[in-house]
């Protein structure tokens, strides 16, 4: 019983840590609005935390720049288990514009597993929303294999 | 026989009653009512009442990682230290009529073990080793001691205020407060404790660091300060800490100020208890918070050294005057 609240509780309670790998902030932006009151995640139970150690999913905007994939890397290992990583935006899954620049280490599932990815750019607050639940139930089912 | 009887009552109180199992529903409860409030204050749909029970049991079951440049030890059990403090703090206070132990615990043991809990976060931050934790405990630090001098000054205004009445002096015991309540009605119904009540009021969101006084946990700035490093259980445990401590210092300003309106029944007189404990976190904290950004730290030392501190020094000399 004791493991199926665990389980529950998981899923009802999803923190997020926002990292920013290079991104132009209109990813940045448009992460915040989901937390004002027009579309209010929070009823959701999600909750910008201000430490990687408190997160369960870390969203990562930006095109992943070679000068900040070390720090992307390290932030996304100090985030205890389960975690999901959510790529927002076009550019951590392609480059979006900046696609074959000298600059771009990118897209970020090179290095990392990515659970879910929500395209656009900007994406829009719903797109957000939605992919952001989507992963609340994957750190459920991560919880679930655990043990 | 007697003896037996004796240590399962107190086991009762330590574990169910005054103790663990009610606070942790009622500070949980009171924590999720505060985040509720806030929510409808900023037209928002909010998290459910029921969220920081769902924030807890995640955080049970999520891996704790101990940094390798911290003091194991001492961050793991500085947490926990904190929290049994709250606990013994609530086992003392009393509800109206009923006291889990009554005989040996006045307000100077309170105002010690109000300490614990700030003092078991600071040990636990700089135990992490990490420097957004140094900043946060300069700044924890600073927090506690702007609250302590008016915290003083009104525990002092209400022990002379009975004390006077009682021909002891001043009267430190919480038993005595509670009884003179009983006997000659609530304290707020005096006009020289309504500036100590209101002092009392503006004190609760600093003790318990919430928002327009959180300089120490700053999310957005120093990566919430103390507990930087903290993950898993032991956070979980601090997460648990700060909502008893809410309930604690709600429930003293109810013995202190509000006594005497007890029915007599112990289960009524602790829903009574929680009832008047939620509408002063909804007061002191949600509305507070609603309303307010965040102050810097030399602000919230100034803010409590002038304005509390005058308000709580008004209702000590109006109280030797015997008002």
């Amino acid at each position: 019983m004791f493991k199926r609240l665990i389980e529950e509780s998981t899923e009802k309670s999803p923190w997020l840590f926002h990292i920013n790998a290079g991104s132009c902030n209109g990813c940045d932006i448009e992460l915040v609005s989901i937390l004002t009151p027009r579309y209010d995640a929070e009823r959701l139970g999600f909750k910008l935390a201000g430490s990687p150690r408190h997160a369960d999913i870390v969203v990562v905007t930006g095109p992943v720049t070679k000068q900040s994939l070390p720090r992307v890397l390290r932030t996304i290992a100090q985030v205890p288990e389960p975690r999901c990583i959510v790529t927002m935006g076009s550019c951590p899954q392609s480059g979006n514009v900046f696609r074959g620049s000298y600059s771009i280490a990118g897209p970020l599932s090179k290095y990392v597993p990515v659970d879910v990815d929500v395209a656009g750019c900007a994406p829009k607050p719903e797109a957000i929303i939605d992919g952001l639940a989507l992963a609340a139930k994957m750190l459920r089912e991560k919880r679930g294999q655990k043990k | 026989m007697t003896v037996v009887i004796d240590a399962l009552m107190y086991l009762g109180y330590v574990l169910i009653f005054p103790g663990f199992l009610f606070c942790f529903l009622a500070g949980m409860l009171l924590c999720g009512i505060d985040r509720k409030l806030v929510a409808k204050m900023q037209k928002r749909v909010g998290p459910p009442v029921l969220q920081p029970f769902y924030d807890f049991f995640k955080l049970c079951g999520k891996e704790t990682i101990v940094p390798d440049a911290a003091e194991g030890i001492c961050f793991m059990f500085a947490p926990l230290l904190g929290l049994a403090a709250l606990v013994v703090i609530q086992l003392f206070i009393p509800v109206f009529g009923f006291t889990a132990i009554s005989g040996m615990a006045d307000i100077v043991v309170i105002l010690y073990l109000l300490l614990i809990p700030a003092v078991s976060i600071i040990l636990g931050g700089a135990a992490s080793g990490s420097p957004y934790a140094g900043v946060g405990l300069s700044r924890e630090m600073v927090t506690i001691i702007s609250c302590e001098l008016p915290l003083v000054l009104v525990l002092l205004a209400v022990a002379k205020t009975v004390g006077d009445a009682m021909g002891t002096g001043l009267c430190f015991s919480l038993r005595g407060i509670a009884e003179y309540q009983a006997a000659n009605g609530s304290l707020i119904c005096r006009i020289s404790m309504l500036p100590a009540a209101a002092a009392m009021l503006l004190i609760i969101p600093g003790e318990t660091g919430n928002h327009p006084f959180d300089a120490a946990e700053a999310e957005t700035e120093i990566c919430e300060g103390l507990l930087a490093e903290y993950s898993g259980a032991p956070l979980a445990v601090f997460k648990l800490s700060h909502a008893v401590k809410m309930l604690t210092l709600t429930s003293l300003f109810a013995a202190l100020f509000l006594g005497g309106l007890g029915t007599g029944m112990v289960v009524l007189d602790a829903l009574l208890l929680f009832v008047i404990c939620a509408v002063l976190t909804a007061l002191t904290i949600s509305f507070v918070h609603a309303v307010t950004a965040r102050l810097k730290i030399e602000q919230i030392f100034k803010y409590y050294w002038t304005v509390v501190t005058l308000l709580a020094a008004v209702s000590l000399v109006l109280a030797w005057y015997g008002l």
